[in-house]
């Protein structure tokens, strides 16, 4: 394997809940490679966000608290840094863009004012250098009369449009990271497609690596080279986009892969829907949290929790069963 | 911005309206002998002179007629002399205060304001600080310590606070004196060297350079001050406490922190603007609030204050001047609104620009 910009290893993150501890995150291992684009992919409460928060330090503490793992950037500990230092981490070489374009930008702030902090926090820019800037990056993502437009604020921007200014915010400082938080989930589908779009080309123009998370596989086969499949809090299965398609390992894959319409279907069949949600996980599990809703469950699904095995070169899944066949890997 | 404020100011004059029709309303539920305290000093005994000032002043008139007359008043047919018409700020007479209800506001208010001043900037600027960090630090020593404050704050009916801080720190302790001025500092106002400037006895005892007035007078104010603010203190404290809870919430506040602004920054600059705008709309009730408590603590403390005569002026009857004083409240309280929305816009570019 190439060196690895980002190795995450054993990460694990709680919450305290008035009903308890949840486990969020339990002991996730990824690692991402220079200008690779990695998908994570899962229902929503599968721990996809709060894995990629938590990396940032930026789970709410309390409630949340990473209790265990560690997160290597240039040799660095991410999980170990001092809030000072990894503050300097974020927005600056780790960014990220989140789900609703409508929250995530401060509506009494002005774009302009917004967009100008990162490069003057970071980079040492003057506020005028900052404003030159933030005009070409408002340009880049494609804002027409990108200089009058700072002075406005959030409420006079479309969806789309705030999602781009969110991607100009995050791509300022030149990070070697861009963290997608569902950037598109929230928007129109023509609009979705423009912000792909636009996310692919200033990754092929800029070079970054990024983590693209989202509930949508359709979306992942479009802009991922790998992806990871999350449940519970671990990852179930993890492959090349192309392998993961072709040739699903889990149980759960398989499910998310049948209830997914595609049009170079040649021959017709009934979409699959699965039934049930994700777990809350109040104790770390000791069989495998998706058995419930498992149509492959054997008896031992119930008494251990199955690691993440190697299936072959670059594909691991955590399941008993070899779905293909039926039988037990134990 | 401008447009904004330009319509603000037109609803003013509607607002107006609105309220002198209210009280006039309310002026109506009297007989004409007594509604004609409006125009004269002492209502006669006999009914031929109450019929001539019934005659005189139109109080038998149609309702518009009288309206009009209550706006702009009488002109007396031999004299010329103008008489009553609030517009004019003739309010009455007020026969509890024995003198016209406009110069007891005069004299009385500025008394009132000194208090209100004093007890508003403290709860809105330590209330505001309080609840932002009790939002910060949440479940933390300032926290806990702050609901306890504000859950006895809000629960304390004001006039037993107010006898509670009477009776400890007048009676026990004789730490704080009632009323206005000690009768030595009174001397002092009343030379003709101490010039009056605003009106407001903290202020012209600054101005003039008596800072001995001003600690006296200070003196006299914090127990009242106390009870008039204490309630507002705690609502100020619960209500910037939730918005900031809430504002801390929202994604944008992560996505300032994953800027990397520094804690401060996101604080001070992304979470607490966004958490005023709640907070800015209870400023306007506390006015409303504070206008409202100063009945009860005045009274309590014997400050002559608007709020102490208001009370006399209840217990003996005297309607004309009480609705005299509401008037004025109502007059006061569509200033703070409008001075409410203006803090709205200023905040919120939503508001502003919409």
């Amino acid at each position: 394997m190439p060196d690895l910009l980002l190795d995450v290893q054993g990460l694990e993150t709680e919450f305290k809940t008035p009903d308890g501890i949840v486990h969020a995150v339990n002991g996730v291992s990824f690692g991402l490679g220079e200008g690779e684009t990695l998908g994570v992919v899962g229902e929503s409460g599968c721990g996809k966000s709060v894995t990629m928060l938590s990396v940032l330090g930026l789970i709410p503490n309390p409630p949340g608290k990473v209790t265990a793992g560690k997160a290597f950037f240039f040799g660095q500990d991410l999980l170990k840094m001092s809030k000072e230092e990894i503050r300097h981490v974020r927005g600056a070489q780790i960014s990220m863009v989140f789900q609703d374009p409508m929250t995530s930008l401060n509506p009494v702030l002005t774009i302009g004012r917004q967009l100008t902090e990162p490069l003057i926090l970071h980079l040492g820019m003057t506020k005028r250098q900052a404003e030159t800037r933030a005009a070409e990056l408002l340009g880049m993502v494609g804002i027409p009369n990108a200089a009058e437009r700072l002075g406005d604020y959030p409420h006079q921007y479309s969806g789309g449009m705030r999602q781009r200014v969110m991607i100009a915010m995050a791509l300022s400082c030149n990070p070697q990271i861009l963290i997608a938080d569902e950037p598109t989930t929230a928007l129109d589908v023509t609009i979705q497609a423009q912000i792909i779009e636009l996310v692919k080309r200033l990754r092929d123009e800029l070079g970054m690596s990024i983590v693209w998370i989202t509930h949508d596989l359709g979306v992942v086969a479009g802009i991922a080279q790998r992806v990871m499949v999350m449940y519970g809090g671990f990852i179930i299965e993890e492959a090349d986009v192309k392998d993961l398609y072709a040739n699903p390992q889990h149980p759960y894959t398989i499910s998310l892969l049948g209830s997914l319409p595609r049009v170079d279907e040649t021959e017709r069949h009934k979409l699959t829907s699965l039934e049930g949600m994700p777990p809350i996980l109040y104790q770390k599990p000791n069989a495998c949290p998706f058995a419930p809703r498992c149509k492959f469950v054997i008896e031992h699904c119930w008494k251990e929790n199955p690691p993440l095995l190697d299936i072959e070169p670059g594909h691991r899944a955590a399941c008993w069963v070899d779905p293909e066949t039926g039988r037990s890997r134990v | 911005m401008a447009t904004y404020i330009i319509r603000r100011l037109l609803l003013v004059p509607v607002l107006l309206f609105g309220v002198t029709i209210l009280i006039f309303g309310m002026l109506q539920f009297l007989t004409p002998v007594e509604r004609s305290a409006l125009y004269v000093r002492e209502i006669p005994k006999n009914e031929r002179q109450i019929n001539s000032i019934i005659l005189r002043y139109g109080l038998d008139q149609p309702l518009y007629v009288q309206y009009w007359r209550w706006l702009t008043g009488t002109k007396d047919q031999l004299t010329g002399e103008r008489n009553g018409g609030i517009l004019f700020g003739d309010f009455g007479w007020s026969r509890t205060g024995s003198q016209p209800v406009a110069n007891l506001i005069r004299t009385r208010f500025p008394n009132t304001l000194d208090l209100t001043l004093w007890a508003l900037g403290p709860v809105i600027l330590v209330g505001i600080w309080l609840g932002v960090q009790a939002a910060v630090h949440h479940n933390g020593f300032i926290d806990q310590a702050g609901r306890m404050f504000s859950i006895i704050g809000t629960s304390f009916p004001t006039f037993v606070f107010g006898l509670l801080v009477l009776m400890i720190f007048y009676a026990n302790l004789q730490w704080f004196p009632p009323g206005r001025l000690s009768t030595a500092m009174t001397v002092v106002v009343r030379a003709a060297s101490f010039k009056s400037y605003t009106s407001l006895l903290t202020i012209d005892s600054l101005l003039n350079g008596r800072f001995d007035v001003f600690i006296d007078a200070l003196r006299h104010m914090i127990l009242p001050i106390l009870t008039l603010s204490y309630l507002s203190w705690a609502v100020f404290l619960r209500v910037t406490r939730s918005s900031m809870l809430e504002t801390l919430r929202q994604e944008y506040v992560t996505t300032a922190r994953a800027k990397g602004l520094p804690e401060r920054d996101v604080i001070y600059k992304h979470a607490r603007p966004n958490a005023m705008i709640p907070v800015i709309t209870l400023a306007g009730f506390t006015v409303v609030g504070l206008m409202g408590g100063v009945v009860i603590t005045e009274t309590v403390f014997d400050y002559p204050g608007i709020g102490k005569a208001a009370a006399e002026a209840a217990q003996q009857l005297d309607v004309i001047t009480v609705l005299g004083f509401a008037l004025f409240n109502g007059f006061i309280l569509i200033i703070a609104n409008l001075v409410v929305d203006i803090l709205y816009a200023v905040i919120d570019p939503r508001v502003r620009l919409s």
